[in-house]
C-alpha cells in the first residue's frame, strides 16, 4: 500500500477536496485493510477478495472506496445508510471482517492534538493525522452474512415484477401473496407519483468513433420523473 | 469516563445472607477528619461479626460476582490502565486499593504529561487518570498521577483501547531527570561593567541554577557592546559550559544589545518574546545545541519569572521553541501574590 500522504493526495483530488473526512477516511481503510490482512488491496490478486461496506455517504465514504479500490458497479462497495462513520472490511477468502467506527470524542479531542492550528477544519485535519488509530477509532470484529446474491459476478438470478413486469436483479424483489414485486410497485420506494414522460431528442445515440459529435441542441425543459 | 452502566454479571444479595461469600471490591470507610481507607478488602470472606459493621458503613447489600471471558475486575484494569500510563521514571505497585493505583515519581525530576494522550484516554469509557499539571518539579516518591477503571467490572475492549491510547509515545505520564550543566552567566549593562551598580542579578540566577542541582562554571561581566558579550558568549563556551543565561539588555532601548549579540556570536536559532508575565521579553536561542537564555531585568525583583518555567524544561532537554513560549500564554499571568506560593500556583501551568 502507498504511503498514508500519497494516498490522501490522491484521494482528495478524486474527491475533489482535502478535508478532514479524507483523512478519516483514509486511515479507516488502512486500518481496516491492515486487520483483514490484505497490504495491496487494488491488485488484481487482492481486490476480488475484498468487500467494503459503508455506512454514510459522506467525505470519508470517497475516501474509504479510493484507498480500497472497491466499487458500487464491482459490488465490492455496499453502501448502507445509517448515517455512521464507520465501514467494514471484508475478507471474503478468510471470512474475517471488522467494523471500524470513527470516534466521536476524536471531535472534541482536535484542540488537544492540534492546539497549535487555528480554525476548526484546519485544526481537525492536523488532529486527525497525528492521533494513534487508537483515539480515532474503534473496532468490532463483527460476522458479516453475505448471500450468493450480495457478491460479485454474473447476476444469479432474475424475477418479474407481477404487477409492471420489470426484471428485478439478485433476489430485490418483494414478495406480496407469493408473487414477486418490484419495489417501486411496492410501498417501500424513494420516490412517488412516477409517470412515464417523453423528452427532446429522443432519436440521439453516440456517435460511431470516426465521426465528430454532431452540435447538441440546447436542453429543452423535461421531466424524466417528477418528484413531489 | 462515562455515565454509569448495568452489569449483568453482579449479583446483589442481602447483607445477612453474604457469610461465607467473598467480597468482590474493597469498601471504604469514611471518618470525616480522621480516617479514609478500606474497612474490608476485595476477596475477605465474610462471617457473621462483620454484618454489623457492614451495616453500619451503609452496606444493606453487596455484590457477588461472576465475570463472563471478555469482562474484567476493576483491580486488573487498573493495573493494564496504569502500566500503559506510566512512561520513564514512574514508578508504581501493583497494588490497588479501592480500585486506584497511584504513579509515583521514580526519582527527581520534571514531570512531564502528554496532555492530548492523557484527554484522549479519559474520553474512552469507565476510565480515569488525573495527574499533576505538566512540567511540575517533582521529589522522588510523589504521588504524580493516579488512575481506575470507574464501574465494578467492565468489558476488556475498552480497557485495552484506553491502554493504547495511553501508551502512545512511550506512556502518558512520565518523569524526566535534570541534566546537571555548566552554566555560564553573563550579566550585560555597561552601568555593572563599570562598577557604577552593583550586580544583583547573577546570585539570583546561580540561586536557580543550583536549586535545579546544576552548578555555574563561571560569572562574566559585559557592557552594551555587541561584541564585548559575544566575546562573553564565547568565552563561556570555550570553557564547556552547556548553557548560558544573559542576563539584561533584552529591551528596546538603544543601548540594549543583547540580541544582536548572541545572533553575533554564532546562534542560528534564536525566539524572542514569550507569552508570560512576567517575562514577555524573554529569549531563547541554540547555537548549536547548546541552549542560551536571555533574561528581561523583571528576573531581578520578581520572585518567579518566565525563566522558572522555561529553566527545569531545558535542563529536562526539551528544545524551547516559538510554539514553547507561545503555549506558556495560558496561565502564564503571575497573580503578584504578596506572599508568592510559586510552584503551587496556576502560574505557568495552563498547557
Amino acid at each position: 500500500m502507498q504511503s498514508f500522504d500519497a494516498l490522501l493526495n490522491e484521494s482528495s483530488k478524486a474527491h475533489g477536496h482535502l478535508c478532514p473526512g479524507q483523512v478519516v477516511g483514509v486511515r479507516m481503510a488502512m486500518l481496516g485493510c491492515r486487520l483483514i490482512e490484505l497490504d495491496e488491496p487494488t491488485r488484481r490478486d487482492q481486490i476480488k477478495k475484498l468487500i467494503v461496506y459503508v455506512e454514510m455517504d459522506r467525505c470519508t465514504a470517497d475516501a474509504v472506496a479510493h484507498v480500497t479500490g472497491v466499487k458500487l458497479g464491482r459490488r465490492s462497495l455496499k453502501f448502507v445508510d445509517y448515517g455512521i462513520m464507520a465501514a467494514t472490511f471484508v475478507n471474503l477468502e478468510t471470512g474475517k471482517a471488522f467494523r471500524v467506527l470513527s470516534t466521536e470524542e476524536a471531535r472534541d479531542l482536535a484542540c488537544a492534538y492540534a492546539p497549535d492550528v487555528a480554525g476548526k477544519g484546519d485544526r481537525q485535519l492536523e488532529a486527525y493525522r497525528r492521533m494513534p488509530d487508537s483515539v480515532l477509532f474503534r473496532v468490532q470484529k463483527v460476522r458479516v452474512n453475505l448471500d450468493a446474491c450480495d457478491l460479485p459476478g454474473p447476476t444469479r438470478y432474475k424475477a418479474v415484477c407481477s404487477r409492471c413486469g420489470q426484471v428485478i436483479r439478485d433476489r430485490r424483489e418483494y414478495l406480496v401473496d407469493g408473487a414477486p414485486v418490484c419495489r417501486p410497485c411496492s410501498e417501500d420506494c424513494y420516490f412517488s407519483h412516477a409517470r412515464e414522460v417523453s423528452w427532446p431528442n429522443m432519436d440521439w445515440s453516440p456517435p460511431a468513433p470516426s465521426d465528430p459529435e454532431p452540435p447538441r441542441q440546447a436542453p429543452a425543459r423535461c421531466g424524466l420523473v417528477s418528484v413531489s | 469516563m462515562t455515565a454509569e452502566r448495568e452489569v449483568a454479571v453482579l449479583k446483589k444479595i442481602d447483607v445477612k445472607d453474604a457469610v461465607g461469600t467473598r467480597l468482590a471490591h474493597d469498601i471504604t470507610e469514611i471518618r470525616p477528619g480522621e480516617f479514609k481507607g478500606p474497612a474490608f478488602t476485595k476477596g475477605h470472606e465474610v462471617c457473621s461479626e462483620d454484618i454489623c459493621r457492614l451495616q453500619k458503613l451503609g452496606k444493606n447489600h453487596l455484590y457477588l460476582i461472576d465475570l463472563e471471558e471478555d469482562e474484567i475486575h476493576e483491580n486488573q484494569a487498573a493495573s493494564i490502565l496504569a502500566a500503559a500510563l506510566a512512561g520513564e521514571g514512574i514508578a508504581w505497585e501493583n497494588q490497588p486499593k479501592e480500585g486506584k493505583i497511584g504513579l509515583h515519581a521514580a526519582f527527581d525530576g520534571l514531570l512531564k504529561v502528554d496532555a492530548a494522550a492523557l484527554a484522549a484516554f479519559n474520553m474512552v469509557d469507565e476510565v480515569m487518570c488525573a495527574t499533576l499539571h505538566s512540567h511540575t518539579l517533582v521529589k522522588k516518591g510523589e504521588l504524580v498521577a493516579a488512575t481506575r477503571a470507574i464501574p465494578l467490572v467492565m468489558k476488556r475492549a475498552p480497557v485495552e483501547r484506553a491502554a493504547a491510547v495511553a501508551a502512545q509515545n512511550g506512556g502518558a505520564v512520565r518523569v524526566a531527570a535534570l541534566k546537571k550543566v555548566r552554566a555560564g552567566i553573563v550579566v550585560t549593562g555597561s552601568e555593572v561593567f563599570n562598577g557604577l551598580i552593583e550586580d544583583k542579578f547573577a546570585p539570583i540566577l546561580s540561586a536557580k541554577i543550583a536549586d535545579l542541582g546544576s552548578q555555574v562554571a563561571g560569572v562574566s561581566l559585559a557592557p552594551d557592546n555587541e561584541t564585548r558579550i559575544a566575546e562573553a558568549i564565547a568565552d563561556h563556551l570555550d570553557n564547556g559550559c552547556d548553557l548560558l543565561i544573559l542576563s539584561g539588555g533584552m529591551s528596546v532601548d538603544p543601548d540594549d544589545v543583547t540580541r544582536k549579540a548572541i545572533r553575533k556570536a554564532g546562534a542560528q536559532e534564536v525566539h524572542y518574546g514569550a507569552a508570560a508575565l512576567p517575562g514577555a521579553m524573554f529569549l531563547t536561542a541554540y547555537i548549536g545545541d547548546t541552549p542560551l537564555l536571555g533574561v528581561p531585568a523583571c528576573g531581578l525583583h520578581h520572585r518567579t519569572t518566565v525563566l522558572d518555567l522555561i529553566l527545569p524544561r531545558i535542563l529536562a532537554g526539551e528544545r524551547i521553541g516559538k510554539k514553547e513560549l507561545a503555549f506558556i500564554g495560558h496561565g502564564g499571568l503571575c497573580r503578584d501574590c504578596a506572599e508568592c506560593s510559586y510552584p503551587h500556583c496556576p502560574f505557568g501551568k495552563g498547557m
